[in-house]
């Protein structure tokens, strides 16, 4: 019924091409953004990271005139690029030239666009890269990263939501350059595309560029039925144990039925900035793991999708979703195997950190739900963001990338709209929300960590252990009393375990 | 932690908005203004046209370089983070709170030359970003007890940072390419002194005395702001902060004669070979530093023959690039490759090779040169859309040499490189002998020679 009516909707969108535009005369830069409402949820079974190697081919392929090789050549003393991106829900193509070359470059957009080449060739090389990925990186090179996408994995098992954009190893193995020609006439399409431009472009040009696209296949897109997790029955752990990891990489969410369309969504923006503002020091989950007992090089809450908080300071653009959780992240903690060698009184120990950092996030969470915020914190978490989000939007790619978010939630300008509405916010708001949205009883949890830690982990968490701070005797000498006795309420606070499982790293993401 | 710019920086350009007289001359398309204060702080303002937000950024010439004694390894990065722990003003906590009622976007890094803080927010809120960031440069001052628990942060980022099979590469390529200067050791340290460091305290004391002097630093704010407005609250809020007089004494690193090598056995990612070349420290005056950014931009683009050879036609290589690390003293020269099939590691290096002996032997095309000038002009002028872009290519030439100017004496040594230079730095660098090779595999040896 659902998919019917999101189709209807779509065809309904064939009289009016979404544009959005932004005229910027004193720039020198023409940014394009083509934004295709499919993502990876319009994946077939089997075939899950098709649409990424979709997208991916297009921008690392050639088209029906030039080889890879060639654009690459032609474009190179423009210094004009492009790239695509793929979400849950949508594939954006990014292109940036200077406008003294927008003439030159737009036949190379053209093509990419509508004449893809989809050369075997270009497929196996890209292909190999998406393969390495799932197989090999993703698992390697970031055990905070491997431990978010897991999360994402556990929240949303047996959804379309589920799978990682770039898929998984054997459904990656599985695809074939038939399967790229079939997911780009179904799913990249005249009906399900937002154009956005920036820039000092001439009116001309966007018209042409309108025209043109009108000749993207004109399939309309089936899409699925939007995801609604289930809410998990207490606290789900999974801890993914691999060779000589340095620490616990954690993070941990629930489902939570509120995204930017929403009222309730400024209310619960400055509930998260409290609780965790993305890489600031003034959340509650930071300043007790980092600053006070420094645990780690950060902790943070979301109320949405947050691309790459390891690199990114600011919120980007480009992850519009319908389905959202709330989720908290615990940056890599100390595990017993580097305790012990670092510390003599630690020898001892059998269990590092991370039992006692995930209780005290969740009893931040619980405390928070229990207690709200002061009218105090209430207003200077306010004040704050109302001058924040505005930094979301500095350049021309983010404040394009920004408005198309908008348009995809309905909203014309999300971050004046909700200036607006934080302007209104009051406390009463705050804590209604958070009661309706917030709770510390059922969630998931997963733990990237090394294969010594992860059984004795396990089994304290299970049977629910009192899991003391383990100190170096030089910081614990200068602790003050109400440390150690949040310690102690901490240490013996009580998780609402259901249940704990150890997984290799070999068998995640299948 | 190190900044590495592949490719070269980028570069300048003539479009452009609200360019006065003066500066359209130059490479850089702003008038930079620059007020030196008695106590030796360099004051640098670069009007932007972006209503009601200004970036405001102190770069303090001290990085990991200046670690030179035993056992502090790591020292610049920590204390980065004890500077956010108070005054007797404004505690940690106070300090937090104005922080957040400015609503701006806060934060600093370290790497191996330079410390930055930077800013950027509502450009109303100036004077009181002044008065904050002035008074912890002038009157830090944090319990010892704080200062022992912040370094336990510090191995949390080390414990972040290793969970990379690269990041535990560049730790060891760094250790092995250096045997005296302080580049031996990344930003981060090694993982004994940061262990160490919380029975550091009094050496923290000493090391703000030496380092968060005015002639240490400079201040600039770019966007929403006038250079007067700058000065005036420059004088009034750090014109009493002292001088200092402490000099490290950076190791020179002796010539290296032959090839070393390190390799790391670890076969869940997939074989990478690094070829780092002892190459020169940046310098905007003569031509190494812009010949080599522009030989490298055109050995290693995505339209080189290298990289359409290897990556695109014999897909052997998954991806390639090469580039120098910017830095004051002579640093590394690096190309980094991650390989399809172990067995291929040694034919990479070999093509890179020569790749290089065939720059020595006969140059390289002229229309590929200017193309490349044209790329680097031109990606310069889309970079620098706001105010925290230009600050930050900014504050990378000013750790550089100390001076902003040094963009645009840079930016025109670009345009004037031959090909007759491009032969000369690769006869000069690109050598066997100054040859630190990196390798990743499942083999307990590199095996590439």
């Amino acid at each position: 019924m659902k998919t019917l009516m999101l189709g209807i909707l779509l065809f309904g969108s064939l009289l009016a091409q979404e544009v959005v535009e932004l005229k910027l005369p004193n720039t020198n830069k023409v940014t394009i953004k083509l934004m295709f409402k499919n993502g990876s949820v319009c994946d077939p079974t089997g075939k899950e990271g098709l649409t990424y190697l979709t997208s991916a081919l297009i921008t690392q392929g050639g088209t029906g005139d030039l080889t890879y090789a060639d654009i690459q050549n032609k474009i190179y003393p423009w210094a004009a690029g492009y790239s695509s991106s793929v979400d849950k829900e949508v594939s954006i193509f990014t292109f940036e030239v200077h406008q003294d070359f927008l003439n030159d470059f737009y036949p190379i957009l053209k093509g990419l666009l509508l004449n893809p080449s989809f050369s075997q060739n270009d497929f196996d090389r890209v292909k190999r890269n998406q393969q390495n990925y799932v197989d090999q990186v993703i698992r390697a090179s970031s055990d905070e990263e491997y431990s978010k996408k897991a999360l994402e994995d556990f929240l949303f098992r047996g959804t379309k939501y589920q799978h990682m954009v770039q898929g998984k190893t054997e459904s990656v193995k599985a695809i074939t350059v038939d399967d790229v020609k079939n997911q780009y006439k179904n799913f990249f399409t005249k009906n399900n595309l937002m154009i956005g431009i920036a820039g000092n472009y001439p009116s001309a040009f966007l018209s042409t560029l309108k025209k043109d696209l009108q000749n993207l296949s004109a399939a309309i897109p089936v899409l699925p039925a939007q995801t609604e997790p289930k809410m998990q029955k207490g606290i789900n752990v999974e801890i993914i144990q691999k060779e000589n990891a340095f620490g616990s990489a954690i993070f941990g969410g629930f489902p939570m039925n509120l995204t930017r369309k929403d009222n309730d969504f400024a209310a619960m923006m400055v509930a998260n900035s409290y609780l965790g503002e993305h890489r600031k020091s003034y959340g509650k989950l930071y300043q007790k793991l980092r600053e006070t007992r420094s645990m780690n090089y950060g902790d943070y809450s979301y109320i949405e999708w947050y691309d790459n908080g390891g690199r990114n300071m600011l919120q980007p653009a480009g992850t519009p979703r319908t389905t959202n959780y709330f989720s908290f992240w615990i940056r890599p903690v100390q595990i017993a195997k580097q305790l012990k060698n670092q510390y003599k009184e630690l020898e001892d120990i059998n269990v590092g950190h991370a039992h006692y950092a995930i209780r005290l996030a969740v009893r931040e969470i619980d405390n928070l739900v229990k207690n709200g915020m002061t009218k105090k914190d209430f207003e200077a978490t306010r004040t704050f963001l109302r001058s924040y989000i505005k930094l979301y939007v500095q350049t021309p790619s983010s404040r394009l990338g920004y408005l198309m978010d908008s348009k995809f939630y309905g909203k014309k300008d999300y971050v004046i709209e909700m200036d607006k509405q934080l302007a209104k916010l009051s406390l009463a708001d705050v804590s209604r929300a958070i009661k309706k949205y917030w709770q510390s009883a059922n969630m998931c949890v997963t733990i990237v960590t090394d294969k010594s830690e992860a059984e004795l982990l396990a089994k304290s968490l299970k049977e629910n252990l009192v899991s003391p701070m383990s100190y170096s005797n030089i910081v614990k000498a200068g602790l003050p009393k109400e440390v150690l006795d949040e310690d102690d309420a901490v240490s013996n606070f009580k998780l609402n375990i259901n249940e704990v499982k150890i997984i290799n790293s070999a068998d995640t993401f299948k | 932690m190190r900044t590495f710019f592949s490719f070269a920086l980028p570069i300048f350009f003539f479009s452009a908005i609200g360019l006065s007289s003066n500066a359209a001359t130059k490479p850089f398309p702003y008038p930079i203004e620059q007020h030196k204060m008695a106590n030796g702080l360099n004051v640098v303002t670069v009007k932007f046209d972006s209503p009601g937000i200004a970036s405001f950024f102190l770069v303090v010439r001290v990085g990991s370089r200046n670690e030179v004694e035993e056992g502090v390894t790591g020292f610049a990065h920590f204390f980065e983070h004890m500077m956010f722990r108070g005054t007797e003003k404004y505690d940690k906590d106070k300090y937090n709170e104005e922080l957040k009622a400015i609503g701006a976007s806060a934060n600093a890094n370290t790497s191996l030359d330079r410390t930055v803080y930077h800013m950027t927010g509502n450009a109303q809120k100036l004077e009181k970003l002044f008065e904050l960031e002035s008074d912890r440069f002038q009157n830090l001052h944090y319990p010892i007890h704080d200062f022992k628990t912040e370094a336990g942060a510090v191995k949390g980022e080390y414990t972040k940072n290793i969970a990379s099979p690269f990041a535990q590469l560049e730790e060891n390529i760094a250790n092995t390419a250096f045997d005296a200067h302080t580049y031996k050791h990344t930003t981060m340290g090694f993982l004994k002194d940061i262990i160490d460091m919380p029975n550091q305290y009094e050496y923290s004391l000493k090391f703000f005395q030496r380092f968060y002097r005015p002639e240490y630093t400079t201040l600039l704010v770019v966007g929403d702001v006038t250079p007067e407005q700058v000065n005036k609250l420059a004088e009034k809020y750090f014109g009493k902060w002292e001088r200092g007089n402490y000099e490290a004494k950076i190791p020179v690193e002796p010539e290296q004669k032959a090839a070393r090598f390190t390799h790391l056995q670890n076969g869940s990612i997939p074989p990478y070979v690094s070829l780092n070349f002892k190459g020169p420290g940046f310098d905007d005056k003569g031509m190494d530093s812009p010949s080599l950014d522009i030989l490298l931009t055109i050995l290693f683009s995505q339209n080189s023959k290298l990289y359409q050879k290897l990556v695109l036609e014999e897909q052997k290589v998954r991806s390639i690039n090469g580039g120098i690390y910017d830095t004051r003293d002579p640093n590394l020269i690096s190309v980094d490759a991650s390989i399809v099939n172990k067995n291929d590691m040694q034919y990479v290096k070999d093509e890179v090779m020569k790749a290089f002996e065939a720059v020595k032997a006969n140059g390289v095309d002229e229309k590929m040169l200017a193309e490349t000038k044209s790329r680097l002009k031109y990606s310069f002028a889309m970079g620098i859309d706001n105010p925290s872009s230009i600050a930050n290519t900014l504050s990378h030439i000013i750790q550089l040499t100390g001076d902003p100017e040094s963009i645009n004496r840079l930016y025109e040594n670009y345009e004037k490189v031959t090909v007759e230079d491009l032969k000369a730095v690769a006869k000069k660098y690109l050598t066997s002998e100054k040859l630190t090779i990196g390798t990743i595999s499942a083999d307990a040896e590199g095996g590439v020679k």
